[in-house]
């Protein structure tokens, strides 16, 4: 880089640090500027100097510690990113409709594709997946434990207001490309990053793909430590091992695997990172290997795939139970079967690697454990249909997408027991069975189940009630249009379809009418889910302002007999809010 | 800043800091991994600036200063770490020489970013001490 260009990034810097002093000493001598006699008498003050729990507007989103409004912006964080990673495939799914490269011919063909392709993968992982969990947890772990707030407020700040930054920079690609007339383009490595390709891949694009990732992974360490400790050590007098809530259970499992996976994948970016600026040979075929990567990537990338799946099984287990009118049953085995996943998730990762030519007496004891996971979740999936039998069942829309996880993870879990029998493997591979597997579970469960979280805790949140027929409607659309479309991708994996393709009928990629077909159905089965989004969005939004007060009791909790302590909290604090004509708290969510 | 009343003593839920440390982490990874010196060292400053004055505010600490500077000798220790393992031997004047790679033409990448982390740290460093000054003559 040149001196002049150097000089000014110099001043650029120096003037984006003043603006930030400024900033910063506007914030911190606000005691200055207000009289701290005015706000007339609002409630909430503990000592001499707090008049208000937050300031006002814009601040206090960006100034927030509270555990409820960053749960409220990991939820709005979570829902951008489902919107660009559904536009993605959105693109994608118009494509293969026809075997040949013709929509996305003039955005950039081929290599288009590929950038939507580990653009949908990413963010659907690391930037909704994991931060819709967060805000789940973020909001109701504390109320859940009786907690006045997450254990280090500030961490988790920090740990939110990583994620934008990060999501820019894995996106930035997409944003650069057009700016730099191609110099810098999207990603194209998939989410799995595999060497030797993404060393091979000079562009730029890649290495702000990796600092993204990165960022993100060290934003979920820092959430996963704060759960952590929270969980450990602020939880009321009330709340002890034995009677803690399931989701705080899973949270928590959760938060270990975290702290074990997360490391690591950052680690491993770290050296793809220097392999690719700094001639280093971690992964090289004459250095490392390109199989090093992989067993590093799995490592991390297995417990991840339960990292997503524990909370939204905590969800399900809460829920279930509510509107069976029965407790749930086998609670000690379903927190058991919690831990067992736990601990063996981290002895699975070969079986993503069967057809890569390790020692098969190696891939022989990945199958056993794969095997075996499938066990503690059977329990699981055993104990959610004990719990409903015979029960007294409504059918509202958290009830309907619960019931909705448990079918799509009984499709999912089982095609997963048959991918990890290395013969079945070896003619599966990198074919659409795969891609349909696990839409089963990261769609067709971890996503409903974030639905049905949000449809529950949605009164509690927002103080109102949603449409109910609308959200019956987004339940069909994603219901029908899940199984339409992950089913087709079964048949397509059978069929012989290899996954990652932007075309068929070419290069490896055989062309049949029946191949055709079923890219048509799993694409119309991809829009009718589009359609349940925006219902859902438009509900959401509507009700945020015009729904009907949902009171303190919205589930009729109380009527039978399942009274849980975020409701219980939820009552309180509307019961204060009238008696003292309304806390700040109250007018503004 | 310091033992005077902040945002966080009238807000008990807010905080100005976090949103700063986490902007800090992400200029420095860009500029470090770039190897652009004025952004890594902004984006070093930044961040440890922000998390000795969140260390502070949360009451880990009765000042930030102390834990800035100790932050910033870190930075320069590990600016060296990196600069060194450039030297082709361990001796001193190989050691001492090192930087000057940094410099050359063309410029060795890891000596540049070594000494954009030293940089920094000694920048923090200056802080550090400046600071209370500038803290007490400001109010
Ligand atoms: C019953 C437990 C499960 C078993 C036995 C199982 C087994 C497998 C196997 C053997 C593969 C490798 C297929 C191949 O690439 O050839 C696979 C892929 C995958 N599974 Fe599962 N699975 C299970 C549950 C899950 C869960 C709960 C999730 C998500 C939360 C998940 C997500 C994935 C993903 C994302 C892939 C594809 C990775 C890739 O290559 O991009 N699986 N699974
Ligand atoms: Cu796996």
């Amino acid at each position: 880089m040149d001196l002049s260009a150097q000089l000014a990034l110099t001043v650029l810097m120096g003037v984006f640090l003043a603006a930030v002093a400024m900033a910063l000493s506007r914030l911190e001598d606000w005691r200055t500027y207000t009289p701290l006699t005015s706000g007339g008498g609002v409630a909430g003050g503990e000592s001499g100097y707090i008049t208000r729990e937050k300031p006002l507007g814009l601040t206090r989103w960006l100034t927030t510690v509270d555990h409820k409004d960053i749960g409220i912006l990991y939820g709005v964080f979570a829902v951008i990113s489902f919107a660009w990673g559904g536009l993605a495939v959105l693109l994608i799914r118009t494509e293969l409709m026809t075997p040949a490269m013709d929509v996305l011919e003039g955005l950039g063909g081929e290599a288009f594709y590929n950038g939507l392709m580990t653009s949908h993968g990413i963010t659907m992982l690391f930037l909704f997946g994991t931060p819709v969990i967060a805000s789940l947890s973020n909001y109701f772990i504390p109320l859940l434990i009786g907690a006045d707030d997450m254990a280090f407020p500030r961490i988790n700040a920090i740990a939110f207001w990583l994620l934008p930054p990060a999501a820019l920079l894995i996106w930035a690609g997409f944003f650069l490309d057009p700016m730099t007339g191609g110099a810098i383009e999207s990603a194209q490595t998939s989410w799995t990053m595999y060497t030797p390709l993404s060393i091979m891949q000079t562009n730029p694009g890649v290495d702000l793909f990796l600092l993204g990732l990165h960022l993100s992974g060290v934003s979920a360490t820092l959430g996963a430590i704060n759960f952590l400790v929270t969980i450990f050590s602020e939880r009321n007098e009330e709340v002890n091992w034995a009677n803690l809530d399931i989701f705080s259970w899973t949270i928590l499992t959760q938060s270990a695997l975290i702290l074990f996976a997360f490391p690591l994948l950052g680690s491993a970016i770290v050296m793809l990172l220097l392999d690719r600026n700094f001639a280093t040979t971690f992964f090289t075929v004459q250095g490392g290997s390109p199989i090093l990567w992989q067993h590093l990537f799995w490592f991390f990338g297995h417990p991840e795939v339960y990292i997503l799946v524990l909370p939204p099984m905590g969800v399900i287990s809460l829920i279930i139970p509510k509107f069976s009118g029965r407790k749930l049953f086998g609670f000690k085995f379903v927190v058991y079967s919690t831990l067992a996943i736990g601990v063996l998730s981290f002895g699975v990762w070969a079986h993503h690697m069967f057809t890569t030519g390790i020692d098969p007496r190696i891939r022989l004891s990945f199958m056993a454990v794969s095997l075996a996971i499938a066990i503690p979740s059977a329990v699981k999936t055993f104990n959610w249909i004990t719990t409903m039998w015979n029960g007294d069942i409504r059918l509202t829309a958290p009830m309907l997408f619960s019931v909705g996880f448990v079918s799509n993870f009984i499709i999912g879990g089982v095609t997963g027991v048959f991918l990890s029998s290395i013969p079945v493997d070896q003619l599966l591979h990198d074919t659409y069975y795969v891609v349909g597997h696990f839409h089963y579970i990261v769609m067709g469960a971890i996503a409903f189940a974030g639905f049905a979280a949000m449809y529950y805790w949605y009164p509690i949140v927002s103080g109102r009630m949603y449409q109910k027929t609308l959200a019956r409607w987004h339940f069909w659309t994603w219901m029908i249009g899940s199984n339409i479309t992950f089913f087709a991708m079964l048949l397509l994996g059978y069929d012989g379809m290899p996954r990652r393709y932007a075309t068929y009928g070419d290069q490896g990629a055989p062309f049949s009418v029946l191949i055709q077909n079923l890219h048509i159905i799993a694409s119309v089965g991809a829009f009718i889910m589009a359609i349940g989004t925006i219902i859902w969005l438009y509900n959401f939004v509507v009700s945020w302002y015009e729904g009907p007060a949902a009171g303190p009791d919205p589930w009729d909790l109380r009527e039978y007999g399942m009274e849980s302590r975020e409701f219980e909290w939820h009552a309180d604090r509307l019961e204060t809010a009238i008696t003292d004509g309304g806390s700040d708290d109250q007018s503004d969510d | 800043m310091d033992a005077q009343p902040g945002l966080d003593d009238q807000y008990r839920r807010s905080s100005s800091w976090p949103l700063f440390v986490a902007l800090g982490l992400v200029i420095s990874e860009l500029g470090v991994l770039f190897g652009v010196i004025p952004i890594s060292v902004g984006g070093l400053v930044l961040f440890i600036g922000a998390i000795a004055a969140a260390v502070s505010e949360a009451g880990y600490t009765d000042r930030p200063w102390r834990l800035l500077a100790g932050l910033g000798g870190l930075l320069v220790g590990v600016g060296v770490l990196i600069a060194v393992t450039q030297a082709s031997a361990l001796a001193p004047e190989e050691v001492v020489g090192v930087f000057a790679k940094g410099f050359a033409q063309p410029p060795n990448g890891v000596v540049v970013r070594g000494i954009s982390i030293i940089v920094a740290g000694i920048a923090g460093i200056v802080l550090a001490l400046v600071g209370p000054q500038l803290a007490t003559t400001h109010r």
